[in-house]
């Protein structure tokens, strides 16, 4: 079983309580007890014909398939591209089609960083994440801490991250609560001009699409 | 007038620092998902996002508190599954026993 | 069911007292906001989680609140915002 702490408060209406855990981390037993329990639902649910072991093999290799890739290959074309850029605003998941990835949920809504503005995106409720672009979600993202803190404290957040906003910067936080999912448009940093759409999507990294991170100017040297 | 706040309903509440830790994505976590997506696909429709979420708010704050992300989520289909009468909890049992017992014999 | 709303309206959250599932945390309960943009028509999760997916659908808008009126040791400038997505029959004039 996994080891953590033993919360037996009342997780009362004004909030007042011991704070979360941060992330319950199975051990090594706890994995192999996960790995028990799906086998044996798998196995019951293909007994019962409502599940193919095939099936859950290519689910698997399709739900690995989705990247950080995709979701810098979209912001290098909003570089790159200010009419992609408008559509993409207005429309994240046509917009993302036209590149060939397909947004699984409802609809995708980018929100572009300026140098006025900067969004972070959370889901305070869940783990909501924006999955069929991006993949998983890293654990802090899913975490209670960061569940907890990104709409109350954000500013605290980017600066755990390293990122430390100036007031004059406006942040929003985006709480993805319901059907909507979010991606960050991250400004282009200086010294990429004449790169690549390839080039600069590989300056785009998960966190920056988050919004704890923005994107680093390329290393000294880079063409 | 009633207020009710599920015990996954923590925005704003207080916390430790964030944990930076990356875990791997484990081979059972993804089969978890995958076995998720497939009941609520549309040919099965078995248990949807929302009925697998209200599983996790409502198995009580001792196992949500307790649980990994992935453990939540098997743990709420089984809860889904056997309110449905898809599944027994004594056959889930007995599974999960058989099974244990191959992997101790490997 | 139609849009009561557009963007622009200020809208006030309400205290709905629903047990189950829902996905309007309690941190914007009572509070009030300004509509931004409406996502468009969605089955209510409220129902989804019970199994019913006959419908209606609902409107879903997304709703800015002022981050300082959220918090009350808000640490930051009064012009960061928090962007939420409430369902209409989560909202009233505000």
């Amino acid at each position: 079983m996994s080891h953590s702490h033993d919360h037996t408060h009342d997780h009362g209406h004004d909030g007042a309580h011991a704070p979360h855990p941060a992330l319950v981390v199975e051990d090594e037993a706890g994995n192999l007890e996960g790995q028990i329990i799906i086998d044996a639902l798998q196995n019951i649910l293909v007994r019962k014909n409502l599940l193919a072991p095939e099936e859950v093999t290519q689910e698997i290799e399709k739900i690995e398939s989705p990247g950080v890739h995709l979701g810098a290959k979209i912001v290098a074309r909003a570089w790159v591209d200010p009419a992609f850029k408008e559509r993409l605003l207005a429309n994240g998941k046509s917009a993302a089609a036209e590149l060939g990835i397909k947004v699984g949920e409802a609809q995708l809504i980018v929100v572009e960083n300026t140098e006025a503005l900067h969004n972070l995106i959370c889901c305070t409720l869940c783990s909501c994440y924006p999955r069929s672009i991006l993949g998983q979600p890293p654990s802090w993202y899913i975490s209670k801490a960061y569940r907890a803190r990104a709409v109350r404290e954000p500013r605290a957040i980017l600066g755990e991250f390293g990122l430390d906003l100036p007031n004059d910067i406006e942040l929003i936080v985006h709480d993805s609560n319901a059907d909507m999912r979010y991606l960050v448009l991250p400004q282009r940093p200086a010294g990429t001009e004449g790169m690549s759409e390839a080039q600069l999507a590989e300056l785009v990294t998960r966190d920056c699409m988050i919004g704890v991170a923005k994107v680093a100017p390329p290393a000294q040297g880079a063409s | 007038m009633t207020m009710t706040r599920g015990y996954h309903d923590i925005g704003g509440d207080p916390a430790g620092p964030v944990p930076k830790t990356e875990l791997p994505w484990l081979h059972w976590e993804k089969q978890v998902e995958a076995v998720r997506n497939l009941l609520g696909d549309g040919t099965r429709r078995i248990i949807s996002l929302d009925e697998m979420r209200r599983g996790f708010e409502s198995f009580g704050i001792e196992k949500y508190a307790k649980l990994s992300f992935y453990r939540r989520r098997v743990e709420a289909m089984i809860d889904i599954l056997i309110e449905k009468g898809v599944i027994t909890r004594e056959e889930l049992d007995a599974e999960i026993e058989a099974v244990r017992a191959r992997w101790n014999n490997v | 069911m139609k849009a009561r709303f557009q963007a622009g309206d200020r809208v006030r959250v309400l205290h709905l007292g629903k047990t189950g599932h829902i996905r309007t945390p309690f941190y914007v309960r009572g509070r009030t906001g300004t509509v931004t943009e409406l996502c468009g028509y969605f089955l209510n999760p409220e129902e989804l989680a019970v199994g019913n997916t006959a419908g209606p659908v609902v409107p879903l808008y997304r709703v800015s609140f002022p981050q300082t009126e959220l918090w009350p040791d808000y640490q930051g400038p009064a012009h960061d915002a928090l962007s939420i997505e409430i369902y209409d029959h989560w909202l009233a004039a505000g």
